[in-house]
């Protein structure tokens, strides 16, 4: 338990230092004056920027050891200070409030309906191995991982907006609008986790435990709930890990696509305008978000299996 | 009664290879447009025709044109060939230090393998898209940073299978029974190891170009990564998406390329396993 | 076959068919208080599918046809759910590997009660307090907060036979019930099925090991490739075997060997002065003396888990002691110092033909084929078992194979780690018996590790015995 945490915590330092260390270096490798740029990023709009530019070009022209300047990035980044954007020259942290709010909304919708898609064609699946059902779920998850998520994002976005024109195709403010990248979202994310339950169902089935939970005379829905249900549940949430890149990977992707004001969005459009805070700042919230997400399956799995807590 | 059970006594269905056998036909017939259609068809991709603009397919043009009256098809091969040829030359960059280093690592252990373990740990901090996302923000729509992205997220894998698996090789005792006859370390790498990893490399290098198949049409296509007129396919989709009412099927052409593409490598990975 | 007067159980003329054909034929047998029955056979004898039949489990694709009378109802006419319906009931099953059938995310407990709970349809507070006391009749009362995993396997087994307490059935089935447990557990394990017997629960016993036929006394039916081939009162059977296969059987029960020791020569090959290993807290042995010479075997005993492989391994160099040293006869190369293992297929390539495993071997040392000939007429090894892989061929002859291996390089000293424990007891003699012949003629040095008390006394010069059986977390 303990060590999970501690892992999960060196994680969330080593998502802050790399995102550090690259904007660090974006800073200084872009074009123009770095000088104007840091200044602005630190101090802000309201500052006199000039003057806050001599002050900044007078400590790089100190000739201060970059390790030494490095160190204090990194540090003001472990503070949370985020510094200014480049570009509207407001808060990076305020920005970053309001479409962090946005991005959870729209992964934990897609997470929802995955799982209301996913485990329920995989178990139908896993049940009978080589049926008719688990065929299908296989053609069904084989397609839809072959489809990029911003086409089948486009595709949806065709099809419902449109041909039918049930809902919009971009922004944000209703749950209509939450819907089309969502279900883009989670259609990707069930098609694995459809695969992965039906394995585990058909694992469980075979398992010899399983087995020999019926021929102790148990009935068989007590066999299943008993006996069936935590097992196949494993190996489904650890999966549920791998499946968080994806989840993170398609926010920024179907954001963008969308036009959804979340923190993918941002961090796309912050990197097409090179406003460094910006960056550092979006990659930072979805760094961490990562790791919350694998935390929480951490904790979820260490409920699940007592076979994690050998060592707690 | 685990003796009996684990035989199957119904005959297992035939057909096994049919989807590995469908991913390599597919692979083929793409593999050979992509790398003789750019040379047999004779139309450079980036001339514009405005008379032809959004022709339909079967006019002058095979495959008709885009809004700027380029031929699709040229395009379309010239796409194909740049998708393939990324991910190929990614997945090469990635498997080759991460499958020497994997070696590496499972053979001395050590600090070698703590060092190594903690530059995967980093690496695989952030999701692979981050990463890629960062270096691209260094400059926007340039080979350079999105192929030092992909290769820097996809070695981790590589590294990892490769020393999990020959770890767990090393470890057996076939291995320790060879040392003690007097095999050097030459005949077990090439004899004992190198025979379980390569399956197991393969199916990871088809999974790793179907990522960057992936990655490279998914920034393109929300204008981070290669920029027009660069004859991408995923920016040739989201270019021609405004004239979907026009012309449907250009748009559908090249989303349709990369679908077959990934298919054609996942299929060919993972056969039935998918 | 026979039948008996008093029987609770009654198969007749039962035949197990795939689509292809029988694979069980006309097996009769019967079984009463009292009266255990134990059927004897290797692997693939079809001993397990007639449990099954019984049972009412068997694998899709396998039919049964034939009579099994139980207490008067023919089993193989009721319908699936009326044969489920018996489950934990009228019929119990002591699965073999019984940590296996446990539910490895749930406590010991639990998983008792729930017979009472589901099966009896007690409250669950009385279903506690009744697993409660199944357990303490096995003595595993300090179990039922535990999880599988953190259970031995003797604990395993004795969870199983309180959930067949629990279930109360009048027929018991143990299938396997000494698979993968050492000597001692199996006395364990077999004296409990006999209390079971003696409270007058009807017992079915499968199993390929003759000491626990033995004990369990009663009825005892030799199968062999899908057929009864003898059976009869376990006096009557063990004593006087009719069968040729039953006769070989016996005979290479390692009780029954003929003890053959050889003559120590005197000159020592390998020795161990001093030796101490300790993994974690646990010392397994400190201040060990092992001295082997030519033509010698000696062998250690003990239960698994007190370290004796470790010792081979320390002589051989490839663990290093935490004390003592290592001394070899200055004059002999690294390479006359060989392994057996264990688990045969194991120590081969899994993907390399014999042929090229040995071939490359004979090119490495300089040899000639013709040696490794000599070396298959000398271990009855057909030629065509060269080119199958290790996977393909049985355990006893990839032993041998193994020998072969060795033999190449003219060892002066080979330790056979548990070599034998894994091959059938046919197979097990087999294998023994050359390496005495081996040792005899050429003057190898041999170290046997084995958990079998009766093999060590028999072939060796000294008997290392490492202790008595201490189950982990008793």
């Amino acid at each position: 338990m303990k060590n999970f945490f501690l892992s999960r915590l060196l994680q969330a330092s080593i998502v802050a230092v790399v995102v550090g260390a690259v904007c660090f270096a974006l800073m200084r490798a872009l074009p123009g004056d770095a000088a104007m740029r840091i200044a602005a990023g630190r101090y802000g709009p309201d500052a006199r920027i000039a003057d806050a530019a001599e002050k900044v070009r007078l400590e790089l022209g100190l000739d201060r050891p970059i390790a030494a300047q490095f160190l204090e990035w990194i540090g003001s980044l472990l503070r949370l200070d985020l510094g200014h954007s480049l570009v509207t020259g407001r808060a990076v942290a305020h920005e970053l409030q309001v479409q962090l709010g946005a991005s959870v909304w729209l992964a934990a919708t897609a997470l929802l309906i995955s799982l209301l898609i996913g485990p329920l064609v995989g178990l139908i699946s896993g049940l009978k191995p080589g049926g008719a059902a688990d065929r299908s779920g296989l053609a069904g998850a084989v397609v839809f991982r072959a489809i990029p998520p911003f086409v089948l994002g486009l595709i949806l976005m065709l099809i419902f907006s449109r041909q039918l024109g049930w809902l919009p195709p971009a922004g944000f403010g209703s749950p209509r609008e939450i819907l089309l990248p969502a279900l883009t979202l989670a259609l990707g994310l069930a098609a694995m986790s459809s695969r992965v339950t039906r394995n585990a169902v058909a694992a469980v089935a075979r398992a010899p435990y399983f087995a020999f939970a019926r021929y102790k005379g148990l009935p068989e829905a007590v066999v299943v709930r008993r006996h069936g249900l935590r097992n196949a549940a494993i190996p489904v949430v650890s999966y549920l890990g791998l499946q968080a890149i994806y989840l993170v990977e398609g926010v920024v992707v179907v954001e963008s696509l969308f036009a959804y004001p979340g923190i993918g969005h941002a961090l796309v459009h912050a990197i097409v305008e090179r406003d460094v805070p910006m960056v550092q700042g979006t990659a930072l919230v979805m760094g961490l978000m990562f790791v919350a997400i694998n935390a929480t399956i951490d904790l979820l799995t260490f409920w699940l299996d007592p076979r994690t807590r050998r060592t707690a | 009664m685990s003796t009996i059970d684990h035989i199957s006594y119904v005959q297992p269905k035939s057909g096994i290879g049919a989807a590995r056998l469908t991913g390599a036909g597919l692979l083929v017939l793409l593999g050979g447009f992509a790398t003789i259609g750019p040379v047999v068809i004779p139309v450079d991709p980036s001339a514009q025709d405005f008379g032809a603009s959004l022709a339909p397919v079967g006019s002058d043009y095979l495959l008709g044109t885009d809004h700027y009256g380029r031929s699709l098809l040229a395009r379309l091969a010239h796409g194909a060939r740049l998708s393939f040829g990324m991910a190929f030359l990614t997945t090469l960059a990635a498997a080759m230090p991460g499958v020497l280093l994997g070696l590496l690592a499972a053979w001395r252990g050590g600090w070698a393998e703590k060092g190594l373990e903690l530059m995967a740990t980093v690496v695989l901090a952030l999701p692979g898209l981050m990463l890629v996302l960062l270096l691209l923000a260094f400059s926007p729509g340039d080979y350079g940073p999105l192929f030092l992205g992909l290769a820097l997220t996809l070695w981790v894998e590589f590294y990892r299978v490769t020393k999990a698996t020959t770890k767990t090789v090393l470890s057996q005792p076939h291995i320790e029974a060879a040392r003690m006859l007097g095999f050097g370390s030459r005949y077990i790498l090439t004899r004992y190891v190198l025979p379980v990893i390569g399956p197991m490399i393969a199916t990871l290098a088809a999974f790793a170009m179907a990522t960057a198949i992936i990655a490279v049409s998914t920034l393109s296509a929300i204008s981070v990564g290669l920029q027009p007129p660069t004859p991408e396919l995923g920016s040739m989709i989201v270019e021609l998406l405004p004239y979907f009412a026009e012309a449907p099927v250009q748009v559908l052409l090249p989303a349709g390329l990369i679908f077959l593409l990934v298919l054609g490598l996942q299929l060919l990975a993972q056969g039935e396993r998918a | 076959m026979n039948i008996q007067v008093r029987n609770d159980l009654l198969v007749t003329d039962l035949s197990i068919h795939t689509a292809d054909g029988p694979i069980v034929s006309d097996v009769s047998l019967s079984l009463g208080r009292g009266h255990p029955l134990t059927l004897l056979g290797e692997s693939g004898s079809g001993k397990s599918l007639v449990a099954q039949a019984i049972m009412g489990n068997l694998p899709p694709g396998l039919h049964a046809i034939g009579r099994i009378l139980f207490k008067g109802s023919d089993l193989l006419a009721e319908a699936p759910s009326e044969r489920r319906s018996r489950w934990g009931r009228s019929i119990s099953l002591l699965p073999q590997e019984p940590w296996l059938a446990l539910d490895p995310t749930m406590r010991v407990l639990p998983q008792v009660a729930e017979i009472h709970r589901y099966v009896k349809g007690r409250d669950a507070a009385g279903s506690a307090a009744a697993a409660k006391e199944n357990l303490l009749e096995v003595s595993l009362s300090s179990a039922e907060a535990l999880y599988p995993f953190q259970i031995s396997g003797g604990m395993g087994q004795r969870a199983a036979i309180a959930m067949a307490h629990a279930a109360g059935s009048e027929l018991l089935i143990a299938d396997e019930p000494t698979k993968g447990l050492d000597a001692m557990l199996r006395d364990q394990v077999t004296a409990r099925l006999r209390r079971e017997v003696e409270n007058g629960r009807l017992l079915l016993t499968i199993t390929h090991d003759v000491a626990v036929a033995r004990a369990l006394g009663g009825t005892i039916g030799i199968m062999l490739n899908g057929r009864l081939v003898e059976s009869g009162p376990a006096e009557t059977v063990l004593k006087a075997p009719k069968h040729l296969y039953t006769k070989a059987l016996l005979s290479s029960e390692p009780s029954q060997w003929e003890r053959q020791v050889p003559a120590a020569s005197g000159e020592m090959v390998i020795a161990g002065r001093g030796l101490k290993k300790s993994y974690g807290s646990k010392t397994l042995f400190s201040g060990l003396d092992i001295e082997i010479a030519s033509g010698e075997i000696v062998s250690i005993v003990g239960p698994s888990g007190c370290g004796k492989t470790t010792i081979g391994n320390i002589l051989l160099g490839l663990n290093p002691p935490d004390a003592g040293l290592v001394e070899r006869r200055a004059d002999l190369s690294s390479l006359r110092f060989q392994k057996l293992y264990q688990d045969p297929p194991a120590a081969f390539a899994p993907h390399q033909t014999i042929r090229k495993g040995v071939r490359d071997l004979v090119r490495l040392h300089g040899e000639t084929w013709a040696r490794v000939e000599d070396l298959l007429a000398r271990l009855r090894l057909p030629e065509s078992l060269l080119d199958r892989r290790p996977g393909e061929i049985s355990g006893g002859e990839l032993q041998r194979f193994a020998l072969l291996r060795a033999l190449l390089l003219n060892p002066a000293f080979l330790f056979a780690d548990e070599a034998t424990s894994r091959l059938d007891p046919v197979s097990q003699k087999e294998v023994i018996t050359f390496l005495q012949e081996i040792a005899a003629e050429a003057g190898l040095a041999i170290l046997l590790v084995t958990h079998d008390r009766d093999i060590a006394e028999t072939i060796s010069t000294r008997v290392i015995d490492l202790g008595s059986s201490d189950e982990k977390a008793m």
